[in-house]
């Protein structure tokens, strides 16, 4: 018996985290476990992977896990992103975890093969007891009681452990572990369907990103937008434009050239790049600008 | 008389984009606010030649950000990528080859890492030759690209991932910072000045000013690192505007060596105010104050403003300790 979870977020979400706190608790259960992230060149915001092998034989596999049996979708606007291909080598009957709202808009036409679906408010209920969107005790917190052989305490030990590792202040650890709890209790364990320990080398099919004549996108100045980082947003700059008093805060202190300015003056804001930062939100002097929290699916 | 700037309000800062959204770098980057400006003034006909470091992230190949041009060197060479650049268009336009309206300017660009550190001996080769370039250090004061470990430019009291607070080291970073703009003007170039992003006018007008000279031109910016420091990305600008307000971070020029400061905060804000801010201060706050070691920060704060104020003859409220 193998299960193979993969975890996908964005940098500064807990993706690592979440993985190294699952693998944690399943080792306090006995059994052997194994954990890596994957980072590309990109920085916080981006989309991250991290990887959890659980086994109660020894573990011989080694890198990039492409088929899950259970996928963890730490932020639903990851859907969207081609370049986190977060339903990749999803296994028959696999599960997908996805932290959203509700899954009502979300439609399975576009995941070919066959697979269970689980949700939870993730995000909600870390605003609600950190303040803050960071969801790796929570993630975790719902693979482990997913996947079922992970008792309470265990989960709790190795929030603490792996917490207090990062150099976290008591008082976040303890709110972290209410959160895992309040997440826990919340899910039902689902039966995966994994069976055999090994199986044949896969090999990931290598694509290209740009469509089309590569040559012309290399040679074209500031072709960067194509890459679309408006999906590493969590939140959602939203400009009123009745308080907008065309004063160009918002504009001058744009670190991604990801707002333009209308004839009046105004902001226009370019979400298929913005990724929310939010200076312009803070730094806004008439409060013009609000925030709107993001749940978009395919 | 000084010219008058084409630069006045925050309105003016021009419209024109020479970046294009969608590179690589972390939401709410400081370094990346400094080049998006700075490139603003210089306007497209620029090549940049960038040192290893954060920055070279923000190209993610094939997809570019910038619509000028860019060289890509290891971290202690970029000033020597600038001198063959500026070498070949020179002898180009001399022999007719490019036509002078194609003299692109050359601007080096590196992080506190290249421009403290690694870098600094080709800097000042590059300084001593005369090189008519500009230098645009964004200093986020540590190697932040490779998971912020200390550099020449971390100030006191700072941990990072190289110098944590520890029982036996309770400051975390005990260094003081080097001082790069002084040791740029005992090389006697031109111009020297420091910037915040959060002073965007006069990070305007400094960059027009500097433009008017032939040679080195130095521009240190301070470059507000969420990841580094520990605050939301969205404070950046507050962190920067803070640096300055509480004297931490002065914003001056230095122009054929004569210094002068542009922002003078008229009473100086505690340091604690912006270190409290940042988790990367946080353990002289917690579990117990560390009053010894912000006291030591705000006693070198003042001691600085103090000696300015005589030099350049004006009043400041200093804080208290």
């Amino acid at each position: 018996m193998i299960i193979r979870v993969r975890f996908h977020g964005r940098g500064g979400q807990g993706a690592k985290t979440a993985s190294r706190i699952l693998g944690t608790s399943c080792f306090i259960e006995g059994l052997n476990v194994q954990d890596s992230p994957v980072y590309g060149a990109e920085r916080r915001g981006a989309p991250v992977t991290a990887f959890t092998r659980i086994s109660d034989e020894q573990i011989l596999e080694r890198g990039y896990v492409f088929d899950p049996d259970l996928i963890v979708v730490m932020d639903p606007t990851l859907l969207d992103s081609p370049a986190a291909r977060v339903t990749d080598g999803i296994r028959k009957k696999g599960v997908i975890f996805l932290n959203s709202p509700s899954v009502t808009h979300i439609t399975k036409q576009n995941i070919a093969s066959d697979f269970r679906l689980v949700n939870f408010d993730l995000t909600n209920a870390a605003m609600e007891m950190l303040g803050k969107p960071i969801i790796s005790s929570a993630s975790a917190a719902a693979a482990a009681r997913l996947i079922g052989m992970v008792k309470e305490s265990s989960l709790e030990q190795a929030i603490e452990t792996e917490l207090e590792e990062i150099g976290l202040s008591e008082e976040t650890i303890e709110k972290n572990v209410l959160l895992g709890r309040k997440v826990f209790s919340s899910l039902e364990p689902v039966e995966l369907m994994t069976e055999e320990s090994s199986r044949e080398l896969k090999i990931a099919p290598l694509e290209l990103i740009l469509e089309g004549n590569g040559l012309e996108d290399i040679t074209a100045a500031g072709n960067s937008s194509v890459s679309r980082t408006g999906s590493w947003r969590i939140f959602k700059p939203v400009v009123d434009y009745e308080k907008c008093t065309a004063c160009t805060v918002c504009y001058a202190y744009c670190p991604e050239s990801a707002l333009t300015l209308r004839q009046d003056g105004k902001p226009v804001i370019d979400y298929d790049n913005c990724k929310g930062c939010l200076i312009c939100y803070r730094e806004c002097p008439p409060k013009a600008i609000t925030l709107e929290r993001e749940v978009v699916a395919f | 008389m000084e010219l008058q700037s084409k630069y006045r309000t925050l309105r003016d800062v021009p419209q024109l984009d020479y970046l294009s959204p969608g590179g690589s770098l972390c939401a709410g980057c400081g370094g990346l606010l400094a080049v998006r400006l700075f490139h603003k003034v210089l306007g497209k006909n620029v090549v940049w030649v960038n040192a290893a470091g954060c920055m070279t992230i923000m190209v993610n190949y094939p997809l570019v950000p910038l619509k000028s041009n860019w060289l890509y060197t290891a971290f202690a060479s970029a000033p020597a990528g600038a001198q063959g650049i500026r070498d070949a268009l020179d002898i180009l336009i001399k022999k007719g080859k490019i036509p002078e309206s194609e003299d692109l300017k050359v601007v080096v660009v590196t992080g506190d890492g290249a421009a403290y550190d690694i870098g600094l001996q080709s800097t000042s080769g590059a300084i001593y030759r005369n090189l008519d370039f500009y230098y645009l250090c964004y200093d986020n004061q540590a190697y932040g690209n490779t998971g912020f470990q200390v550099s020449s430019a971390t100030p006191v009291g700072s941990s990072t991932a190289t110098t944590p607070a520890t029982p036996s080291q309770p400051a975390g970073n005990i260094q003081k910072r080097k001082d790069l703009f002084e040791i740029w003007r005992a090389h006697n170039p031109p111009y020297i000045a420091t910037l915040s992003s959060s002073y965007a006018v006069d990070f305007l007008k400094k960059v027009e000013k500097g433009s008017g000279f032939r040679g080195p031109k130095l521009y240190i910016s301070l470059a507000g690192c969420p990841t580094g420091w520990g605050y939301d990305p969205r404070e950046t600008i507050r962190e920067e505007k803070l640096a300055v307000d509480t004297g931490i971070w002065p914003l001056k020029e230095a122009v054929e060596g004569k210094v002068r400061h542009t922002v003078v905060p008229r009473a100086l804000r505690p340091v604690e105010e912006y270190l409290a801010t940042q988790a990367r201060y946080q353990h002289l706050f917690t579990p117990t104050k560390r009053i010894d070691v912000i006291r030591q920060i705000q006693n070198d704060v003042n001691s600085y403003w103090e000696g300015v104020a005589d030099r350049e003859g004006f009043d400041i409220k200093l804080v208290e300790t």
